[in-house]
């Protein structure tokens, strides 16, 4: 049995080609030939991936620069054949081009775009109509149907779980926010002081004191807060959810 | 009383059981805010309704048998109703005087919890927890 098909009358040059100075002619013929006549093995692993999304034309080129650095750092010595070497190093070559390219740059731009365009429709909507849109009245007004805006406000909440809640938290503006509102709260008093939750309260950021003050002691609903702070109602809801787990955290590890 | 026991008929109720475990609460979210925004409930409610159902069940967790299950039961009508049930040891429930439970009530229309007996096998108690979220828009 033999899988590789045709291919095992060349194995043996690659032990000549070993031997070759690498800047004789006879290296540089040899290398070109070895290339060719493994071309369909590069043509077939990018036809393999080609129902990924990405251009055949483009796969095959990758996967035959993938086969020249096959040819050119294949090692002979080290036992193995030419294949088994080969095959690999294509595949990843393919796989590296179908992530940089189609995937991670493609699909999360389209996404981006989406997230930017919808929260500039929150904006100028909240605005407008006074309180937050639906994805309705967002989809009306980007031209988009309404999966299109389901598919980025879930973007939106992806995005932001990840990473932006902290940095968005640790921001540098926030103190001075807090400045401009004036450091004692007025809603602030009102909280019970049961559950000591007061203090808890207290060792949040100011800006998130602030939202959890105004959301639940002097409920205002978030796109207000958004308004009063001077930034997104998606921040104001990252923000609280954030503030809620903090507390949560705090009044069980404290009983 | 047997809140638990009464399932809605009505086709486009969804009822979801995971472990009733912390971790499993971001899916919880995700699923909120996906029938939130299928019943085209303007972002304020969204937020507010992902909230609620996340203290709701957080409560309801802290609560729970070690391995035993979180159901919550969403039934979107002309308002969201959400009920969350989970097995515990203790009747202690709720306590409305906790920080969670003003929350819960800042963040819904209607709120109500209670605590009815499980099976006999496993025993226990049935802790749940009824909340409603209308449309904001709807309120005007």
């Amino acid at each position: 049995m033999n899988p590789r098909g045709g291919y095992d009358h060349l194995a043996p040059l690659f032990e000549q080609f070993a031997s070759l100075p690498k800047d004789s002619p006879e290296h540089a013929q040899l290398r070109e030939r070895l290339v060719t006549e493994h071309l369909p093995v590069a043509e077939h692993i990018a036809r393999r991936f080609s129902h990924q999304g990405a251009p055949l034309e483009d796969l095959a080129q990758v996967a035959r620069i993938g086969l020249i650095n096959a040819v050119d750092r294949f090692d002979p010595a080290h036992g193995s054949d030419f294949m088994s070497y080969a095959v690999p190093t294509i595949m990843g070559e393919v796989r590296r081009h179908i992530r940089d390219t189609s995937w991670a740059v493609h699909v999360p731009r389209r996404l981006k775009e989406l997230r930017l365009s919808i929260g500039g429709a929150v904006t100028e909507l909240s605005q407008r109509l006074g309180r937050a849109p639906t994805p309705s009245q967002i989809a009306e007004h980007l031209g988009l149907s309404r999966e299109e805006v389901f598919e980025g406000l879930e973007a939106t909440n992806a995005h932001h779980s990840l990473s932006l809640d902290y940095l968005l938290t640790d921001d540098p503006d926030s103190a001075s926010l807090a400045d401009t509102l004036g450091a004692d709260d007025p809603e602030l008093s009102v909280v019970d002081a049961r559950e000591a939750l007061y203090p808890l309260i207290k060792r949040l950021p100011e800006r998130q004191q602030k939202i959890i003050t105004l959301r639940f002691f002097g409920n205002l609903t978030q796109t207000q807060i958004a308004d009063r702070l001077g930034i997104s109602q998606m921040h104001v809801s990252r923000l609280l959810a954030k503030s809620l787990d903090t507390l949560r955290a705090s009044l069980s590890s404290d009983g | 009383m047997t809140k638990p026991e009464q399932p809605d008929p009505s086709g486009d109720e969804i009822e979801v059981r995971i472990a009733a475990d912390a971790a499993q609460l971001p899916m919880l979210r995700a699923i909120t805010s996906a029938v939130a925004m299928r019943q085209d409930y303007d972002l304020d409610s969204i937020a507010d309704l992902k909230m609620a159902v996340d203290e709701a069940c957080s409560m309801l967790v802290l609560r729970a048998i070690t391995g035993s299950l979180l159901t919550v039961r969403f039934t979107p009508k002309s308002e969201i109703r959400v009920v969350a049930t989970v097995l515990s040891d203790s009747d202690d429930w709720p306590d409305t005087g906790a920080f969670s439970w003003h929350v819960l009530s800042t963040l819904t229309d209607s709120l109500e919890a209670g605590v009815s007996q499980g099976a006999a096998d496993p025993g226990g108690h049935v802790l749940w927890i009824e909340l409603t979220k209308r449309n904001a828009l709807g309120d005007e």
